[in-house]
C-alpha cells in the first residue's frame, strides 16, 4: 500500500481515529525513514485519576508518543513503571499514516540512546564495525 | 495520564453497575494548514459489553471483507457503544464510572475522514 504524500494530502480538516488502529502498535518513522520504535503507549495530558472530572472539563490531548518494555504488563496487567517509557514529543509527529512519521532525526531522541550506545561503545570496536551495511 | 490508564478498564453507571470494558479510545485529529496533526483530542471511549480485544479494523463500516471476519467481529462486539469524553465523571485505577444520564453512541467510525 503506497503512503500518502504530503503533496496529496487533504487541507486542514478533523478526522476520528481510534488508538488501538491507529496509534498504538504502530511503526514510528524519523524524517529519513529510518524505524525509530513502535508505539506501546500514548501520553494523555494531566487527568487526576481518582478524582470527580468537572463537568465541562476539556478532553485530554495526546501529549506523546511512548515506548518500553510492555509485553509483560499487556500479559499479566498493570503498566510499567514510568522511567521504563521512552517518550516522543507528539510536536515531532509529522503525519498518521501507515506509520507514524517523524519531523526530526531519530538520533536525535532519547528513545534511541541504547541503540547508539551500543553503536559507539559494541558494534564499533568490532573490526569492520564502522563498515556501511551492504 | 497514560491510555493504558484507561483502557481494559471496566465501566460503571452512576450507580456502580458494569456496563462493558473500555476496548478503545475515539480521538479527533485536527491538522495544521500544512496537514501535520496538531491536536489529537479524546473524543471518548468504546465499551465493548462482552470482550476488550480488538475491532481488527472492522469498526470502519466500510470494511466488510472477508465477511466471514466481518460478521465474526462485529457480532462479537455486538452492543459496543460510544460515550463521550463529556458523560465520563472519573477515572480511577481500576474503573472508568460515567455521568448519570450519559448517552450511548454509534461506536462504528462511519468513515476514515468524518468530523468530531
Amino acid at each position: 500500500m503506497m503512503r500518502r504524500t504530503k503533496q496529496q494530502r487533504m487541507p486542514t480538516r478533523r478526522r476520528l481515529i481510534d488508538a488501538s488502529l491507529s496509534l498504538l502498535d504502530r511503526q514510528v518513522l524519523d524524517i529519513d525513514d529510518v524505524p525509530v520504535q513502535v508505539v506501546t503507549d500514548i501520553e494523555l495530558s494531566e487527568v487526576a485519576l481518582d478524582h470527580p472530572i468537572p463537568v465541562g472539563s476539556p478532553a485530554p490531548t495526546v501529549t506523546a508518543l511512548l515506548s518500553g518494555p510492555v509485553l509483560a504488563t499487556r500479559i499479566f496487567g498493570g503498566r510499567p513503571p514510568t522511567h521504563r517509557l521512552h517518550r516522543i514529543d507528539w510536536a515531532h509527529v509529522a503525519e498518521i499514516g501507515i506509520a507514524l512519521s517523524l519531523s526530526v532525526r531519530g538520533s536525535s531522541l532519547d528513545v534511541t540512546w541504547v541503540e547508539r550506545w551500543l553503536s559507539g561503545h559494541v558494534v564499533g570496536r568490532i573490526p569492520g564495525g564502522h563498515d556501511d551495511p551492504e | 495520564m497514560i491510555l493504558s490508564d484507561l483502557l481494559h478498564r471496566p465501566v460503571l453507571d452512576d450507580s456502580g453497575d458494569t456496563l462493558g470494558v473500555a476496548s478503545d479510545a475515539r480521538f479527533a485529529v485536527t491538522d495544521d494548514d500544512s496537514g501535520r496533526p496538531a491536536e489529537v483530542r479524546l473524543v471518548g471511549l468504546i465499551v465493548s459489553r462482552r470482550h476488550s480485544g480488538s475491532f481488527a479494523g472492522y469498526e470502519r463500516t466500510g470494511v466488510d471483507a472477508p465477511w466471514p471476519i466481518a460478521r465474526f467481529l462485529r457480532w462479537r462486539h455486538r452492543g459496543s457503544f460510544l460515550v463521550r469524553w463529556e458523560d465520563i465523571a472519573e477515572v480511577s485505577r481500576d474503573s472508568v464510572r460515567l455521568r448519570s444520564g450519559f448517552v450511548r453512541h454509534p461506536s462504528s467510525l462511519a468513515s476514515d475522514d468524518d468530523g468530531a
